[in-house]
């Protein structure tokens, strides 16, 4: 229950949880461009690195990232499915009507199974190291030039905020209150599909009333407490690009370079590479 | 109905960065008949204690057994459990969710089997018993009662199933002092009736003392007394470690001690505190 209330949050004492917010941000989306880069399996293994270190100096287990795989697997699965049954190669190894098995298409969706996987670690690994607020927090930061177009870029921020505040509170909520019917002999799990959406009203009313009657306290506890009189809010934890985050930014713009590198093969440093390159740099 | 617990322990979020070892190591037996007390500080794990009752936390280590059924073993009969162990949760109003107070009520009977007619029967009489009017109360929503009587609603929704074992997390909190008494008296009432035992989660020491004829007290997951309030309230070291405070009449009798003037009988309530003075005065 409680790792609800920090999304995927896992606590630890990182160089990566002391990040800035913002910095880390900007790194996930260097990230993502990096991912998309590459080109090559060495390229990939460059990326690969990039991730596995990430991870290490986050301190969080490796399983865990591994883990965060497991969600998207039915993705994983039918993309490579797809991509090896459909791509239009040269070397055709079997074919049936439309269906064309080559060895492009195998490299292709090896490729992109690879690319998606990279994709959710890295990204996850945001998700780990940073709280929901402070995601909230840096985006704001990052968008505010968007105030010059009279885009309410604090207001979004502050609905973000809030309505990731409430997810923890109503999931406990919804626990609770599932407790409470079950203890009046309601059954959540069993009986049809229709049968199991109807068992969900004593849940699902209770749920929304108490959802109305919290946003209503809130509104008024927001406009008690003068909300929005000023202008420039201050805020209570101020965010700080550090070394750190320069050693990030640094860190990560040297694999790009590395992984643009890679699939250039170095433009030509190595004129004849050898078999074992060759494998790797389709 | 006789309630066993051995050696029971619980752990929320195990193996995670967020574990927290709720109920550590705790034995207890309630006798049919008895009106037992729970107390301790917020966060003591009396709340988690009291949902392994009827099967709402799974079991992770111990044993439990409410009267006949044993809940470790593999097949537990649920519906004849929660039917037998009625429990009525922290701020029970909020989980009112029927069109009208009527078919809340017998939301509880009609799923533990209960025909129509049974359901109904049981709702008008469970209605009455926290004292609301079955014929005014009965077509309205439950939406448009004061907050008193929503959780007077939800009272009657627990005890419309008629179970043995009633749990009551912290009934009182929240109401006003009449509606308070109101509630406890009914309580006691009832136990002339089907439910014999009844189980009371409680800051309010005042309502410890005079309501319950057994208390056990937690300490951060571990039980660390089960007495009599008259017992509980003689031992200084444990009020004092749990932060649990006197009822009121406790603490005039130590006042009075401190004075010099020492009541030889215990005083629980203002009756038997008055009495005890009484008797002090003229004897
Ligand atoms: N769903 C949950 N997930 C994780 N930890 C929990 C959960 N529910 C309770 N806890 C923790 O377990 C401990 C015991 O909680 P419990 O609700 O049983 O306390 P309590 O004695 O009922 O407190 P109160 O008097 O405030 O109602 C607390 O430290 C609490 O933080
Ligand atoms: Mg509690």
């Amino acid at each position: 229950m409680k790792d609800i209330s920090l999304g995927q949050f896992y606590p630890a004492d990182s160089f990566t949880h002391k990040m800035d917010p913002r910095a880390k941000l900007v790194l996930v989306i260097a990230f993502i461009v990096m991912a998309f880069l590459a080109k090559n399996f060495l390229s990939y293994f460059a990326v690969l690195i990039c991730v596995v270190s990430a991870t290490l100096v986050s301190r969080i287990p490796i399983m865990k990232v591994l883990k965060s795989i497991k969600a998207i697997i039915f993705i994983l699965v039918f993309t490579g499915i797809l991509n090896l049954l459909f791509y239009n190669g040269e070397t055709v190894l079997w074919q049936w009507w439309r269906i064309k098995i080559s060895v492009e298409g195998i490299i292709f969706s090896v490729k992109m199974v690879l690319r998606l996987v990279l994709l959710v670690m890295g990204t996850t690994l945001l998700t780990y190291t940073t709280t929901p607020t402070a995601i909230t927090d840096g985006m704001e930061s990052l968008m505010k030039p968007l105030k010059y177009i009279k885009v309410p870029v604090h207001d979004i921020a502050v609905i973000m905020s809030i309505a990731l505040r409430f997810i923890p509170i109503i999931s406990e909520e919804v626990d609770k209150i599932m407790m409470a019917q079950k203890a009046r002999g309601a059954a959540f799990d069993n009986g049809g599909l229709l049968k199991r959406a109807k068992a969900l009203l004593p849940v699902l009313i209770p749920l929304f009333v108490s959802a109305f009657r919290r946003a209503e306290e809130l509104a008024l506890a927001l406009d008690a407490r003068c909300y929005n009189a000023t202008p420039n809010r201050t805020r209570y934890k101020v965010m700080k690009f550090t070394w750190r985050d320069l050693v990030g930014l640094l860190g990560t713009a040297a694999f790009i370079v590395l992984v643009v590198a890679l699939n250039n093969n170095f433009w030509g440093a190595y004129a004849s590479p050898a078999s074992v390159w060759w494998l790797f740099s389709v | 109905m006789r309630i066993e617990v051995k050696d029971l322990k619980y752990v929320y979020s195990p193996k995670s960065p967020f574990e927290k070892v709720a109920l550590d190591g705790i034995s207890f037996t309630v006798n049919s008949g008895d009106t037992l007390g729970i107390v301790g500080s917020t966060g003591s794990g009396k709340s988690t204690l009291c949902r392994h009752l009827n099967a709402l936390v799974k079991l992770q280590s111990g044993e439990i057994t409410v009267g006949d059924i044993r809940l470790n073993s593999k097949r537990v009969d649920l519906k004849q459990l929660r039917k037998n162990v009625g429990m009525l949760f922290q701020f029970p109003e909020y989980q009112l969710f029927a069109d009208t107070v009527k078919k809340d009520v017998e939301f509880g009977p009609l799923n533990f089997g209960f025909s129509q007619a049974e359901a109904e029967e049981a709702a008008k009489r469970a209605l009455e018993l926290v004292g609301l009017d079955f014929d005014e109360v009965a077509s309205k929503s439950p939406f448009e009662l004061s907050g008193g009587q929503m959780r007077r609603v939800a009272i009657a929704g627990v005890l419309a199933s008629r179970p043995s074992v009633l749990v009551l997390d912290e009934p009182t909190a929240g109401l006003d002092p009449v509606g308070k008494r109101e509630i406890l008296e009914l309580v006691t009432a009832l136990k002339s009736g089907v439910t014999d035992t009844v189980i009371i989660i409680s800051h309010n020491m005042d309502e410890i003392a005079e309501f319950c004829n057994r208390v056990i007290v937690l300490d951060d997951g571990k039980l660390i007394a089960d007495t009599t309030p008259d017992e509980l309230f003689n031992r200084s070291d444990i009020v004092d470690r749990t932060e649990l405070d006197y009822p009121h009449t406790v603490k005039i009798k130590r006042l009075l001690a401190a004075k010099g003037v020492d009541l030889d009988t215990p005083a629980l309530n203002a009756k038997e505190l008055t009495s005890a003075i009484l008797r002090r005065v003229k004897g």
